[in-house]
């Protein structure tokens, strides 16, 4: 099941206690293969060999960080926002990590971002297997200015590639999705999967260490017994922080098509892992079992007309998940009612509008992206041209539903022979669950304020990256006279396109991630 | 504004066949849900396609079916293949433009699915070809077969199964493929299109691609275009399903195909360049021939 490469990185059997390991190898082994597969990350886990992970000596070191350094000016003035009203947002620029050279190596681009549920910790992987975490600082009075930023605390080699020789099929290693644990103790715990694989990862903290063994010199070479001439007994003395990641649980083997979503359970012992016509439910502490609670995989595959592209457990209530379809709809299923969930228990879809079919209806209505309001009351769906709001209590249609590009729709078949058409955005919420963002193309992102029905979109690129630089609303113009300021449709970088991005849930911090670059931004008001 | 259609249709068919050809090679193995919707586009393009054919068609079914006729018979490399008459003039309905259909419909299509894989895909009926003579299913489409070595009844059956095509809004037309049907080896295709008005119109052209036995036995260089054709697998849908099997069809297809890995199409690129570059034109090549061979099940006129 577990093949001990995967453990620590070094190579021995694998244990659920921490027993006694060599502790620096946990860090450096996985790195080093790691870069001995991929060269070009080098660039991105240079600080780490060279300076240890400490938040506050290093992070400037980052290559392409362009942070709130202290006592720089250039405070954009505050000016009216197009999110005027309750949520009077005024994003400004506070960070981008990840390298600044114009070749993006493929390994390098961000597939996944997400906060863990207290917003300390910032988690991204990468179409190459790796998970970077990020930490915010705390606030200090020195720097009341840098509300926080979020420094590296740790990278490791998640998932590595692997080939399934019975379909002579590889399996990337790319990160599909990465989701937090509630902390229960002073380690933290994640989840991250890849198509075919899912591990629950220990992020662990470590700033003392033994010394003064007995017969063991501070090398870890065994003393010769004849010199030993006395009877010490090891203490724990103080050492530079470092941050270890260890794979605890491995979750393999348990499906046939490509994972796209897993979802920690509100009951913190479960969690659902759904591929495209299967979806099981895991313990966290077993791994070599899981429970398949919803399969949609039809007796003749010729009749196969829809997959399921995302699923989410709900919020509160533990037995109660959703999941989407490629045919645009949303089934709420609860575990209660039947130990295999193929009938629902609600089903969401909005009728098609008939003046509005093309050749590429079916594919423009597919759900890319589910996610549940904190609240528990409403769920948000992404399709290719809109985010709907549905009510859980209403089936019938969404009751908000958001343009994000509604001038793409022109340009289907161009975005069709680009394979544009199939990208996946998802969609988030605030942590008040009064606006929505989700990303579009020319890395741009779009949000929604429910309450007073405004939208902005706002671009993450390097040229506003000054620090704590006020965003300015991007407009792209659909047609007629372009104008100052406005970026005409077919000026728009398809290449560049923002499908990750993750909310704060407590304040008004943004992670956008926008291929290979990672961008904080921040909410002026103080 | 028909042609606008039409050549749009025929683009994002090739297009399609492409991606769907180019996910064979692609990192981390066939994404089903990727080439799922890609098979419901091309599934769209070719209802548009083929209703755009059928439109202009039927108003000279005759003069088209004996000319196409002709090279029917011509191409008719597969002796073993005693298509009923009827099968042969109404593929030759099917379209003007491609004069290869004849051949596609022996060849082509066949040689678009895989030997083994295509008998998979059609559990039932519709591969019969070889098998069993009467596969005649509400409605017939049969398919294929422009395997017609006496060209003398298709004229004659040109004109009946114009009639057909006007009438027959049922898959009645069935009723007089399945005439000749004794010792017709053809493939039919069922269902849906008895479901639909017009595909019957479609139905008497003949479609589909009769895979395995075809290309095994085929084995004609015709194949060139294949290298896409995968996507192009007529659909297998029951009798009397809805339009929904045709999208299965093409999926199942598909993902038949998928599910062995393309040990078939393998063996098919080997006889041709399979550059990407390529694919695009291959994949046009395919088009034209297989469309006509498509199933037309695909009734009704998309609305756009």
């Amino acid at each position: 099941m577990t093949s001990p490469r995967h453990v620590d990185g070094a190579v021995h059997a694998p244990s659920w206690n921490e027993g006694e390991k060599n502790h620096g190898q946990i860090l450096v082994a996985p790195l080093l293969l790691h870069l001995l597969l991929f060269p070009s990350s080098f660039s991105a886990l240079k600080p780490l060999f060279f300076d240890p992970p400490r938040a506050f000596a290093w992070r400037r070191k980052l290559l392409g960080h362009v942070g709130g350094a202290d006592g720089e000016a250039g405070v954009a003035p505050r000016g009216h926002t197009a999110m005027a009203g309750g949520n009077d947002f005024q994003w400004c620029f506070s960070q981008v990590k990840g390298a600044i050279d114009e070749d993006v190596a493929e390994a390098d681009i961000i597939s996944t971002v997400e906060f863990n549920y207290s917003g300390e910790l910032l988690a991204t992987g990468d179409k190459g297997g790796r998970v970077v975490i990020f930490q915010r600082e705390q606030e200090s009075k020195n720097r009341p200015h840098s509300r926080g930023e979020y420094n590296v605390y740790s990278t490791f080699q998640s998932h590595e590639p692997e080939f399934d020789y019975l379909k002579s099929l590889e399996i990337e290693e790319k990160i599909n999705k990465i989701r937090w644990l509630p902390q229960q103790n002073a380690a933290h715990f994640l989840l991250s999967t890849n198509d075919k694989t899912i591990k629950l990862w220990k992020i662990s903290e470590r700033d003392k260490r033994a010394e003064g063994y007995n017969l063991k010199d501070e090398d870890g070479r065994l003393r010769d017994p004849f010199r030993i001439t006395s009877l010490r007994v090891p203490v724990l003395m103080p050492m530079d922080l470092m941050v270890e990641a260890s794979p605890r649980r491995i979750f393999a083997n348990a499906h046939t098509y490509h994972i796209n979503s897993i979802s920690v359970n509100s009951d913190h012992e479960t969690y659902l892992s759904a591929d495209d016509l299967r979806i099981n439910l895991w313990h966290l502490e077993i791994t070599d079992r899981s429970f398949n609670i919803v399969d949609i995989k039809p007796a003749n595959m010729e009749e196969l007309t829809e997959v399921i592209t995302a699923a989410e457990c709900h919020p509160h209530q533990c037995n109660v998940f959703v999941y989407s379809s490629s045919k645009g709809t949303i089934r709420l299923c609860d575990m209660r009612a039947a130990a295999l969930c193929d009938r629902h228990t609600k089903f969401f879809e909005e009728p098609e509008d008939p003046s509005s079919r093309s050749f590429f209806s079916e594919i423009i209505s597919s759900i890319s992206d589910v996610k549940f309001s904190h609240s528990g009351r409403y769920m948000m769906t992404r399709d290719y041209l809109s985010v709907k709001v549905w009510d859980l209590n209403m089936e019938n249609r969404p009751v908000e539903t958001y343009q994000v590009h509604e001038y793409l729709r022109s340009k289907l078949c161009s975005l069709y022979e680009n394979d544009c058409i199939f990208d996946k955005f998802e969609c988030c919420w605030n942590g008040s669950d009064g606006a929505i963002m989700t990303g579009s193309y020319n890395n741009f992102f779009r949000m929604f304020d429910r309450n007073s029905r405004r939208d902005i979109t706002l671009e993450a690129s390097r040229e506003s990256s000054k620090p704590r630089a006020m965003l300015k609303p991007r407009k792209v113009c659909t047609g007629g006279k372009r104008k100052k300021d406005e970026i005409s449709v077919d000026s728009l970088d398809f290449n560049k396109k923002i499908l990750h991005t993750a909310w704060h849930p407590k304040e008004n911090v943004i992670a956008v991630a926008a291929t290979n670059n990672l961008y904080i931004f921040q909410d002026k008001i103080n | 504004m028909n042609m606008e259609y039409k050549v749009e249709a025929h683009r994002i068919m090739s297009i399609s066949l492409g991606k769907i050809y180019n996910s064979r090679v692609q990192r981390g193995g066939i994404k089903l849900h990727k080439n799922l919707l890609v098979s419901l586009v091309l599934r769209s393009a070719r209802q548009v396609y083929l209703s755009d054919y059928y439109g202009g068609v039927c108003v000279r079914s005759p003069h088209a079916g004996g000319v196409e006729w002709g090279e029917g018979d011509q191409m008719d490399s597969d002796g073993s293949r005693s298509t009923p008459d009827e099968h042969g003039g109404e593929s030759a309905l099917v379209s003007d433009d491609s004069v290869r259909i004849p051949e596609v419909s022996v060849n082509g299509p066949a040689a678009a699915v895989e030997g083994q894989d295509i008998e998979d895909l059609a559990p039932g009926s519709d591969y019969n070809c070889q098998q069993s003579p009467q596969e005649d299913v509400g409605s017939v489409k049969t398919a294929v077969s422009a395997k017609r070595p006496d060209a003398s009844p298709s004229p004659s059956l040109s004109p009946g199964a114009a009639d057909a095509e006007g009438e027959n809004q049922e898959g009645s037309g069935s009723a007089e493929t399945g005439g000749p049907g004794s010792g017709s080896e053809h493939c039919v295709s069922r269902s849906e299109n008895s479901q639909q008005g017009s595909a019957e119109v479609t139905a008497t052209c003949c479609t589909r691609k009769r895979g395995a036995e075809r290309s095994a036995s085929a084995g004609s260089p015709v194949k060139r275009p294949k290298a896409t054709a995968v996507p192009a697998l007529p659909p297998v849908g029951g009798e009397g399903e809805g339009p929904e099997d045709m999208d299965t069809g093409n999926v199942s297809s598909l993902i038949t195909i998928f599910g062995s890995s393309f040990s078939g199409l393998l063996s098919k690129e080997g006889a041709q360049p399979a550059t990407d570059s390529e694919d695009s034109d291959s994949g046009k090549i395919c088009c034209e021939q297989m469309l006509p061979n498509l199933n037309p099940w695909s009734t009704a006129i998309v609305a756009f």
